[in-house]
């Protein structure tokens, strides 16, 4: 931002309530009634997992999914979306259970650096909410709103189709993370699981 | 287990007397921690362990010294990267996602202008703004810094004059972004409009106002930051060629292109110690400049690295908006966050240099390559930034993987009024390495035989010595060309595909972990340290400075532990984030971090294990060499059954201890020339790579559509496959973006026109070909378990594969880059005109006649197999230098058996005429030598 001069960026004076359901809860904010979409869901509603790459709606990295498509919460004025229901990368996963499409990418490599990552996971999600047996190009044109930088892409397709197949009951998903492990407090494996290789 | 824990040692029987009363201190209480989730051992993966150690692992390129400490759990299987279910969630903290209570927003004014003189700046307009909390500007710190010691030429804000548009002039903090925003405005500032410099030939010219002023060490008064010359070999060769290439380039700077744009945040907290959260790729070049700038000690300065949202070099140097937050907070007393917008980004820059390049080389009789001239003219922008670097690198990376006759190099790289450029993925490495493959290809159309086969019959052998006096170690670039050659069915396609479709090759080269640390004698102090401690629980903290930037460093340095120790590697806690906390480290460039910060971890970890295998064989009674360390349990190699479990031995070890703690470092070995600028380049391994690619060019439009690429990469030893990988397809998907479509625009009034991500074309999903990885695994003598880089090295074969292709497919050869479609519209126009046709689609399509020296080349390369082979497994360790295909000894110095053999730094005063365009920088003279200011 170079020039002259500034674009002010006067805050409207009129702060307004701004409310909507945020990944499954009612949200109510006091937001300039002028307020971008993505400002008020990182700033206010406090869902920092919207990224913000560009401004111009070009990169995708803050794309959430409003009332099931996905949208760029940059291009969107907060006060168009009122009363409607968001997803963001945060509302994907259903507890401690990781959505299969946030497995596949950690399990297929659909993530390196994870800036872009949200943007492709809601666009992802909202495919596959449509379509569980996307080809390659469905996948494509969903995601050609978003550039990643590190992947090539090609890994984030394979978690795509990953993902679907679990979707279509094909393959089952992991386990949580944080489950209880099945024993707790072993101190290492104690009996002799014989080793191939090493006979007595 | 039996027994337990127990309070007292050996208490394992009843907690109560005969006579019914308890015994003090005889309750059980649960074990500490846990061995791991599994409660199954799980069996030896042989699968995963070299053949030379039992296993069933091939290991085509002989034993490795790290072969021993292989135990078949995580090493060369993919892996997902340990921090990525905190990316998949949103949860990942990057620099913007940093928000501390009572933060204040900091704003940055940048410069309108490309050039000026700052008379004054008056603030007092913006400080009396309602909610403006703190101003700064140049006269707060008059310190220079500069991620380079010897090119430290920037300040946090403009001193006396701003050097680009967006250059920094001053910075606010206050209540909010709008309020910031708004102060902006408000300061009043009286500039002298100098006149600016744009074209790089200009810069090496002399000028009224130089960019920098460098005293004695100026070059005249021209804008020249660095010349380099270099001549080696024996220059008569080049005298009759028997074939030749000669072109000059024209390549546009490009960006990095990440997707989270720079942000900091700055605290300073109470007890006068600076807290900076930063997404840098290296925290301690950071550290240090601030300790400079602010004039504190290093000691009262905390760096922590957030998650870095792609670096790709682009935040490798020390930012001054770095130093701005830091003097905002402190200023203020609060925290101060700063984010950039997209276009902030581009004003920052530090990407690839434009550069004009030329390259003329020339093949012999017997088709060996008798000399590489190259000369390299880059455009540096207004800082040096790793510009000493780079100015060599577009040169001494270019001598290998083949065996010259002779190389010439003149380099320069000028000062002008641009964002500055800076490191990037394949630093200076790129665009010269393009010219010379597309040069190769050109020399093999000319001489009428197979590019393939042209490279395969000129290849430095493992375990040699380049030209330069690199020392070559292992080297998996034959594989590598034969693979894609198999892999693309090269030998039915190429100059067989009609008008339009074309399929070329390039090959690559790259460091693997700079040679000196920038900031210290390699010889005093390692390269990279690794603290490991491990605590009752079994978990392993790991403490390294590695700077994970997406590349997946953590997962490295955690994959190696958890193979040496044998543990599941959920076990293993990297902790990187910290300067507090982390031994000092040179972070993430020049490819470094597998192959020293793995290397390091290593060596800590053999420490632990040293230490639970001493206490393993005080339990079971056997010597640690027939002990067998496996999955969370040590057992007797001959039987089984007897054995101990991994937390007992622990807890053996750490009697009278507590935690185990070891520290490993890397130190590279001594090596290198001894000439002016020897160290540039150097690296204790060197990656190779080749790709194929194939494209579709439309006649009618110029467009251009890259479909197909066969990408092998020699990484040493895969340590993830599914990580090397996607660097393999990444890089593929940077490089393609240079060379089809990326390049910053600068107007005729040199304003940047293109500062945001829709202009900038960074290649989507549907401009991508299909890329298939093909990883060559040549074990390197030196690397962790055998691996080399495979961030950067993969980036540079994509350009000239395509450019090759390119002209495969409409057999125009093309040297500007990017190849836009107007670009290669005009060159098809340029040559319908030459060949007199109406129509583009008449356009010929080169054809391939095999000439005499085909079947010599095939004969050649198969013996340089067998040769390749014996050295690779070290069966043969006979010397090897460049020169030994021209017939040389390899054991007496080539400037004893050849009169008139170069190793000069400098040209003869008769060269000087006949220099290239950088070149002529050497007709300057120093300052020092004109008698002029010191």
């Amino acid at each position: 931002m170079v020039g002259s001069e500034y674009v002010e960026m006067i805050p409207s004076p009129d702060k307004t309530i701004w409310s909507a359901e945020v990944n499954g809860s009612a949200v109510d904010v006091l937001a300039p009634s002028n307020a971008i979409l993505l400002d008020v869901l990182r700033n206010q509603v406090g869902t920092l997992g919207v990224k913000r790459g560009c401004d111009l709606g070009t990169c995708g990295c803050c794309t959430v999914m409003i009332d099931g498509s996905p949208r760029l919460s940059c291009l969107c004025l907060a006060g168009q979306v009122q009363g409607t229901s968001i997803i963001t990368v945060e509302g994907l996963s259903e507890g401690a259970h990781l959505a299969p499409i946030q497995s596949c990418f950690s399990k297929h490599g659909g993530s390196q650096c994870g800036f872009c990552t949200p943007g492709f996971l809601i666009s992802a999600q909202a495919l596959l909410n449509e379509n569980d047996a996307p080809t390659h190009q469905e996948i494509a044109c969903a995601i050609e709103g978003n550039l990643c930088r590190c992947t090539g892409y090609q890994q984030i397709i394979d978690s795509i189709q990953a993902a679907a197949s679990i979707h279509r009951g094909e393959t089952m998903p992991d386990a949580p993370a944080s489950d209880p492990h099945p024993d707790p407090h072993p101190s290492g494996p104690e009996e002799p699981n014989m080793p191939p290789g090493h006979a007595r | 287990m039996t027994g337990g824990y127990r309070q007292q040692p050996g208490g394992a029987g009843p907690t109560t007397r005969k006579d019914g009363k308890r015994v003090a201190g005889k309750q059980a209480f649960p074990p500490p921690g846990s061995g791991g989730s599994d409660p199954v051992m799980k069996p030896r993966d042989l699968d995963f362990i070299p053949e030379s150690v039992g296993g069933k692992e091939p290991q085509p390129a002989g034993s490795h010294i790290h072969d021993r400490a292989r135990t078949g759990t995580t090493v060369g299987k993919e892996i997902p990267l340990v921090d990525s279910n905190a990316k998949v969630t949103g949860q990942a903290w990057y620099g913007d996602d940093v928000r501390l209570p009572n933060e204040i927003i900091g704003k940055i004014l940048r410069s309108p202008h490309h050039y000026a003189r700052i008379k004054s700046i008056d603030t007092t307009r913006v400080e009396a703004l309602p909610g403006v909390i703190a101003v700064a500007t140049g006269e707060d710190s008059p310190h220079r810094f500069g991620v380079l010691p010897v090119t430290k030429d920037e300040h946090a804000m403009a001193v006396e004059k701003v050097r680009h548009v967006g250059d920094l002039v001053a910075c606010v903090a206050a209540i909010d972004e709008a309020t910031a925003m708004a102060a902006l405005n408000l300061f009043d500032i009286e500039w002298e409009i100098l006149e600016p410099v744009f074209d790089p030939k200009k810069g090496l010219e002399d000028t009224d106002e130089p960019i920098h002023w460098r005293g004695k060490y100026h070059l005249a008064r021209t804008n020249v930051q660095k010349r380099v010359f270099q001549e080696f070999g024996d220059r008569s060769l080049v005298e009759t060629p028997h074939a030749e290439s000669h072109g000059k380039w024209s390549m546009a700077g490009v960006h990095h292109g990440f997707t989270e744009p720079h942000a900091v945040v700055a605290h300073w907290d109470p007890n006068g110690r600076l807290q900076l959260y930063t997404p840098q790729q290296v925290p301690h070049y950071t550290h240090r400049a601030l300790s400079t700038v602010l004039d504190v000690p290093m000691h009262q300065i905390n760096v922590i690295r957030t998650f870095v949202g792609g670096g790709f070099g682009g935040k490798s140097d020390p930012f001054p908006h770095e130093m701005c937050a830091a003097m905002l907070s402190r200023k203020s007393g609060r925290p101060v966050r700063i984010t950039f917008d997209r276009e902030e980004v581009y004003w920052i820059n530090r990407g690839r240099h434009p550069s004009h390049i030329e390259v003329k080389m020339s093949a012999d009789e017997d088709a060996r390559i008798s000399g590489f001239d190259i000369d390299a003219l880059i455009d540096g922008g207004g800082f040096a930034s790793f510009g000493h670097v780079t100015s060599y690198y577009n040169g001494v990376l270019a001598t290998a993987p083949y065996e010259l006759g002779s190389f010439h190099y003149t380099g320069a790289r000028v000062w002008t009024n641009k964002p500055a450029s800076g490191a990037m993925r394949g630093h200076g490495a790129v665009n010269t390495r393009c010219a010379v493959e597309v040069g190769l290809d050109e020399m093999a159309e000319t001489m009428q035989v197979d590019p393939i086969d042209l490279r395969l019959a000129n290849l430095l052998p493992p375990h040699s010595r380049t030209i330069t006096g690199f020392r070559i170690t292992s080297n998996g670039m034959r594989q590598a060309l034969e693979q894609v050659r198999e892999g693309s069915n090269w030998d039915t396609k190429f100059r067989q595909l009609p008008l339009g479709k074309g399929i070329g090759i390039g090959c690559g080269f790259f460091i693997s972990g700079s040679g000196l640390p920038i900031h210290w004698d390699p010889n005093r102090f390692p390269h990279a340290t690794v603290h490991i401690q491990v605590d009752m629980d079994g978990g392993v903290t790991v403490h390294t400075g590695a700077a994970d930037i997406g590349q997946g460093s953590t997962t490295a340095v955690a994959q190696v532990i958890a193979e040496v120790l044998a543990l599941p590697i959920e076990m293993i806690h990297v902790r990187s984030h910290e300067s507090d906390t982390s031994p000092v480290d040179l972070g993430s460039y020049s490819s470094r971090v597998t192959f020293m910060n793995a290397n390091a971890a290593i060596r800590a970890a053999l420490e632990i294990r040293d230490k639970i295998l001493n206490a393993a064989w005080e339990i079971l009674g056997y010597h640690p060499d027939n002990l067998v360390l496996n999955d969370r349990r040590i057992y007797y190699k001959h039987d089984p059954a007897i054995g101990v479990s991994y937390l007992k031995a622990l807890h053996k070890a750490q009697e009278d201890k507590g935690s185990l703690i070891a520290s490993g470092a890397y130190r590279s070995p001594p090596m290198g020339g001894v000439h002016k600028g020897a160290a540039a380049g150097l690296a204790p391994a060197y990656s190779f790579s080749s790709y194929v690619a194939e494209v579709d060019v439309d006649v009618e439009t110029g467009i251009i559509r890259c479909t197909n690429v066969w990408a092998a990469h020699d990484c040493g030893k895969a340590l993830n496959p599914l990580a090397v990988k996607g660097q393999i397809i990444g890089s593929c998907h940077m490089g393609l973006g240079q060379v089809l479509s990326e390049q910053m625009v600068y107007g005729r009034t040199g304003h940047l026109q293109n500062a945001n991500l829709l202009d900038y074309k960074i290649p989507s999903v549907h401009e991508m070909p299909h890329v298939e990885p093909i990883i060559i695994e040549s074990s390197d003598p030196e690397g962790p378990f055998g691996a080399k880089e495979a961030g950067e090295g993969p980036l540079l074969p994509i350009l000239p594969a395509v450019v090759n292709a390119v002209y495969d497919a409409i057999g125009i050869r093309l040297r500007t880059l990017p190849l836009t479609p107007d670009v290669v519209f005009k060159g098809i126009e340029r040559a319908i005109r030459k060949l007199k046709i109406d129509d583009p689609c008449d356009l010929p399509s080169p054809r391939l006649e095999h000439g005499p020296l085909q079947a010599k080349l095939v004969a050649r390369a198969t013996e340089h197999n067998v040769r390749d082979r014996a050295r690779q497994r070290t069966e043969d360790t006979s010397p090897y230098v460049n020169g030994v295909l021209f017939g040389f000894d390899p054991n007496i110095p080539l400037e004893d058996q050849v009169e008139g053999w170069r190793t000069a730094t400098e040209p003869d005063p008769e060269q000087l005429a006949a220099l290239g365009l950088a070149g002529r920088a050497w007709l300057k003279k120093e300052q020092r030598q004109m008698g002029g200011e010191n």
